[in-house]
């Protein structure tokens, strides 16, 4: 009996034995019938049939053929890199370029949208929300105390909820006085998460009804504490006030708000403050958000409002990854396609030499069709070699990847990224990785393998293997023509947003920022109580930074321009006057000697002097679009305006200067109008305890930022500095995005267009070797070098010019999706379409150099020889 | 290739298969054997293609319909043998059935009604 499954050698002997044996059988009955022994055996075997065949046919009935198939189409397809490896380094390294890239980026994405948030089930996790509209004074989804308590109490759909607000707080005691974002929580927030401390406890309850537990993140902990094991029970001084330390929470957890201290809350109603607090469910198990919606809705939607009747709201429930991830989806989506492009480069690139390699093959092929092999069957080797390829060049591109994550990550700005840390190579990329290599392979394999193995072939074999430019030279010139193009459109694409980028950067501010450097404090409330308090520590710091070496000048502003917060509210004109509709005016409130310290231009009037104080009229100074809307042809000196709703005498203010716009909340809008008062003229700690110093400075600003801090604590030891730095650094914070946007585009398209030099030299190249003949006839009979560099560059020409009109026209068509990126750009912005084109016209006319010179050099003699 | 005097039958693989089975219905026989068997008892109008003939042997003993063993032929060489199993000779029996009806279908087919012979 025959074992079912025995190897497959002994199966292959045992049906080698089996054929033999049938010949043997008919010969010997042919001889019987009187045939002479070599005309039995012969006649035998003709009548047998094609003995490989019918082998391979037999074996294909045994099932799990294509393994075996497979185990013989790689084993061949090593053997013929091995045997060019030339082309397989050159075909590996370029596609490892283009997967390593893809791979790369997937890291990114994986890591920040696709990779589960920190908690238990995090798809459950959404924020509720039944706030106004989003606008700038709503600029978080949340609810009111009282719809909170609402929702926590009545909402069926969810299995826990729970509440948190932001706050920032000023930790003193061990070390320099420093401002943190903390988080005042429910106790309940942590099980809701499903979060565990890394070492104490997270809030019960009786936390919130008094006591001064506070929980601590990783970060503080080694930043304050050492990391030592025994924090829990230690105190912590926050704001002036003493609390004890009960957990640690894990590294990277830091939700909500980036907060790295969690203080416990409990929820109650006060009708005289109520504020927008977030709020986190957990949606019970196969609840939709949308079914929970309609549940914040039944719920909050009959209550009273404390917004006011006319109020519109804006019920919401957004899944908690929204708001983690934020903004930067947008941004990785696009880098996700510009990445495709290199891809798809690298792919067309890889097709290009398969093709070309194919045609030097044409003699195997050709003999392995005579021999019986089947169409399908020399399709699935070229493509079992360009899978080997992308294989080969998938474990390369993994090293590239691993380097390139890192890289990405740190083109990022600080701050930027959020789930920075959780971004590396991990199973999941490899399974990419591996995903990546069969579709490449099997990508750039199919055209080419088509292509090669397409009928009457057999001619080749007596052929002596020179190439006729025929539909494969039209295939691989469609390939360049695709590079090309889409080497355009990806640069295209970085184009404008470095165009913009650039846009946003010359964005005339109002002031000069260069060399100014701005400090900014948040005083404490339980510190500096009152208006006068404020004002003395304000003069005496000023004094101290006006003094410092190198200062030409210094002055002080409660909301500096680009600062993070802006200030904006309505006004009043005297006699009953409406201002105009919607119109808002920024009012920052600041010292003599901002104006010029600023370097913002006066245009009339006079700057605020020591003498504009609290004893004195109440003075404003308007910027220049507020005097043209307000008093269009008249002088503005000498004008009323008030900032209360309801003025009385005191509060109108004459104004006595009128200065330049600035851009004070981003440099993606209007510059804003403003209205400043003096400082001294301002009483309520609101405008005053939030302050920023400008200084300018004489030479280098780096210096005087640490001298400035001395300044500080010289005055309050306890006073943190919140941010410190050089006016221009700190607005090229507030453009990180677009900056990280830039960068990384114009990383990608250089990959693009490198690769895209590669394949255009690589098919000019070849189409030189190709046509040596032609060329070696063409100057035996008198051409001269100067026509056979044009016949070269000729093509080039063509293809460059075909690749570039198509790119453009798909540009035209792309780009829009760029256009909510841009800035003062228009997505068809016709500098960048031109400058872009002719980059790759230039550059596949560099690609031509080697070929062209080479093709010059064409001995005729040799050439003709060659036949 | 040259043709045989008689024009070769193409034998659909369902037909093949059939004929396999019932030819091994009287005894273990190799490869070659059923070849020449199916020739004579078709006094030479079906010619089975070693092509056809080996993957359907190989695919018959897949399906455990027939099993296969080294025997010695007359001459002294070693050849591999094929019979029915049981689960073969089941088959069989649905085959037959149904190869009676499909060619009691077509004789009703072709066979012309009177009425609309001319002749």
């Amino acid at each position: 009996m025959i074992r079912r499954h025995e190897p497959r050698d002994d199966r292959a002997a045992a049906l080698d034995e089996e054929i033999r044996a049938h010949i043997a059988m008919a010969t010997a009955d042919r001889i019987a019938r009187g045939e002479s022994p070599d005309d039995a055996a012969a006649a035998a075997r003709r009548e047998f049939g094609n003995i490989g065949h019918i082998k391979e046919v037999t074996r294909e009935a045994w099932g799990g053929m294509w393994f075996e198939r497979l185990r013989q189409d790689t084993r061949y397809a090593w053997r013929t890199l091995a045997r060019a490896p030339g082309f397989a380094a050159v075909a590996i390294l370029t596609l490892a370029l283009g997967i390593g890239a893809t791979v790369a980026m997937f890291s990114v994405v994986n890591g920040i949208l696709l990779r589960p948030l920190p908690f238990k089930d995090p798809n459950r996790l959404v924020l509720a929300s039944y706030g106004l509209p989003r606008s700038l004074f709503a600029p978080k989804p949340g609810m009111v105390e009282s719809q909170y308590l609402a929702y926590a109490e009545h909402a069926k759909l969810v299995e826990s909820v729970a509440s948190a607000g932001e706050h920032h707080v000023t930790l003193s005691g061990s070390g320099e006085a420093t401002r943190l974002t903390g988080a005042d929580v429910t106790p309940g927030l942590f099980g809701v998460l499903g979060v565990h401390p890394a070492i104490g406890r997270t809030f019960v309850d009786d936390d919130a009804e008094g006591g001064d537990a506070v929980i601590i993140g990783d970060g503080l902990w080694h930043e304050r504490f050492g990391g030592a094991a025994n924090v829990v029970g230690k105190p912590i001084t926050l704001d002036g006030v003493r609390h004890t330390i009960v957990g640690v929470m894990p590294p990277a957890f830091n939700f909500p708000f980036n907060a790295k201290v969690w203080s416990p809350i409990k929820i109650v109603i006060n009708p005289h403050e109520s504020r927008l607090r977030t709020v986190i469910a957990r949606l019970a198990p196969n609840v939709t958000p949308r079914q929970a919606l309609a549940e914040v809705t039944a719920i909050i939607g009959p209550m009273p409002t404390p917004f006011g009747q006319n109020a519109r709201f804006n019920p919401e429930v957004i899944p908690l990854r929204d708001l983690v991830v934020g903004d930067i989806k947008r941004s990785l989506y696009i880098f996700g396609g510009a990445v495709f492009f290199v891809l798809l480069i690298a792919c067309a690139n890889a097709a290009n030499l398969l093709l070309m390699r194919a045609t030097t093959r044409r003699h195997e092929i050709a003999v392995r069709v005579a021999l019986g092999a089947d169409r399908w069957r020399l399709i699935r080797q070229v493509l079992t070699e360009s899978t080997l390829v992308a294989f080969l060049a998938g474990i390369v591109g993994l090293a590239v990847a691993s380097a390139g994550v890192r890289a990405l990550v740190s083109l990022a700005p600080p701050g930027l990224l959020p789930r920075a840390d959780d971004v590396h190579i991990d199973l999941a990329a490899f399974a990419f990785t591996a995903a990546v290599c069969l579709v490449t392979g099997i990508g750039f394999g199919l055209a080419p393998a088509l292509q090669i193995t397409r009928k009457n072939l057999g001619s080749n074999i007596s052929g002596t293997g020179r190439a006729i430019a025929g539909s494969r030279g039209a295939l691989r010139a469609g390939f360049v023509v695709a590079e090309i193009a889409l080497a355009l459109i990806l640069l295209t694409g970085a184009g404008l947003v470095i165009r913009s980028f650039l846009q946003l950067r010359s964005v005339e501010l109002g002031f000069q920022p260069k060399p100014l450097v701005a400090m900014t404090l948040d005083l404490p409330a339980a510190r500096y109580k009152d208006a006068t308090a404020i004002h003395q520590l304000q003069d005496r710091l000023l004094e101290n930074v006006a003094h410092l070496p190198g200062v030409i000048s210094a002055a002080a502003v409660n909301w500096r321009p680009l600062g993070g917060a802006l200030v904006k509210g309505d006004f009043k004109l005297p006699n009953e006057v409406r201002p105009p509709d919607g119109m808002n005016l920024s009012k920052p409130a600041i010292t003599p000697g901002y104006f010029a310290t600023m370097g913002i231009r006066l245009i009339a009037g006079r700057e605020f002097t020591k003498d504009d104080d609290a004893r004195s009229t109440n003075v404003a100074i308007v910027s220049k679009s507020v005097a043209e809307k307000l008093w269009p042809g008249r002088s503005p000196v000498g004008q009323l305006i008030s900032s209360s709703s309801k003025p009385t005498a005191k509060d109108w203010l004459t104004v006595v200067g009128v200065v330049d716009d600035v851009v004070q909340g981003s440099v993606r809008e209007q510059r804003d109008e403003a209205m400043y008062q003096p400082i001294a003229q301002i009483n309520e700690p609101f405008f005053l305890n939030h302050i920023s110093v400008v200084a300018r400075a004489a030479n280098d600003p780096g210096s005087l930022a640490t001298s400035m801090r001395d300044a500080v604590h010289a005055i309050d030891i306890d006073q943190p500095v919140q941010s410190l730095g050089s006016m221009t650094s700190l607005i090229s914070s507030t453009i990180a995005e677009p900056l990280f946007q830039a960068r990384l585009l114009a990383v990608f398209s250089l990959c693009a267009l490198f690769l895209a030099a590669i394949g255009i030299y690589g098919v000019l190249a070849y189409a030189v070797t190709e046509r040596t003949r032609e060329i070696g006839i063409r100057v035996a009979v008198g051409a001269s070098s100067t026509a056979v560099v044009r016949m070269v560059v000729g093509r080039t020409f063509v293809l460059a010019i075909a690749g570039i009109a198509v790119g453009w026209i798909v540009s035209l068509e792309l780009t829009h999706v760029l256009s909510s990126l841009l800035f003062h750009t228009k997505p068809t912005d016709p500098a960048t379409f031109g400058l872009v084109g002719a980059l790759l016209f230039l550059v596949a006319l560099v690609a031509t150099i080697i070929p062209a010179r080479r093709a010059t050099r064409v001995d005729p003699l040799i050439a003709l020889r060659n036949e | 290739m040259p043709k045989h005097p008689l024009s070769r039958i193409e034998l659909l693989q369902g037909t093949l298969d059939f004929i396999i089975l019932q030819t091994l219905r009287w005894g273990s026989r190799h490869g070659y054997g059923i070849a020449q068997m199916i020739r004579a008892t078709s006094n030479e109008t079906l010619q089975v293609d070693t092509g056809s003939l080996y993957p359907a042997l190989h695919r018959l003993e897949r399906k455990k319909w027939i099993e296969a063993a080294w025997d010695l032929s007359e001459n002294r060489q070693r050849v591999r043998v094929y019979r029915l199993t049981a689960a073969g000779r089941k088959q069989l029996a649905v085959e037959r059935t149904r190869w009676e009806q499909i060619s009691q279908a077509i004789a009703g087919i072709m066979r012309p009604p009177s009425t609309e012979t001319k002749s």
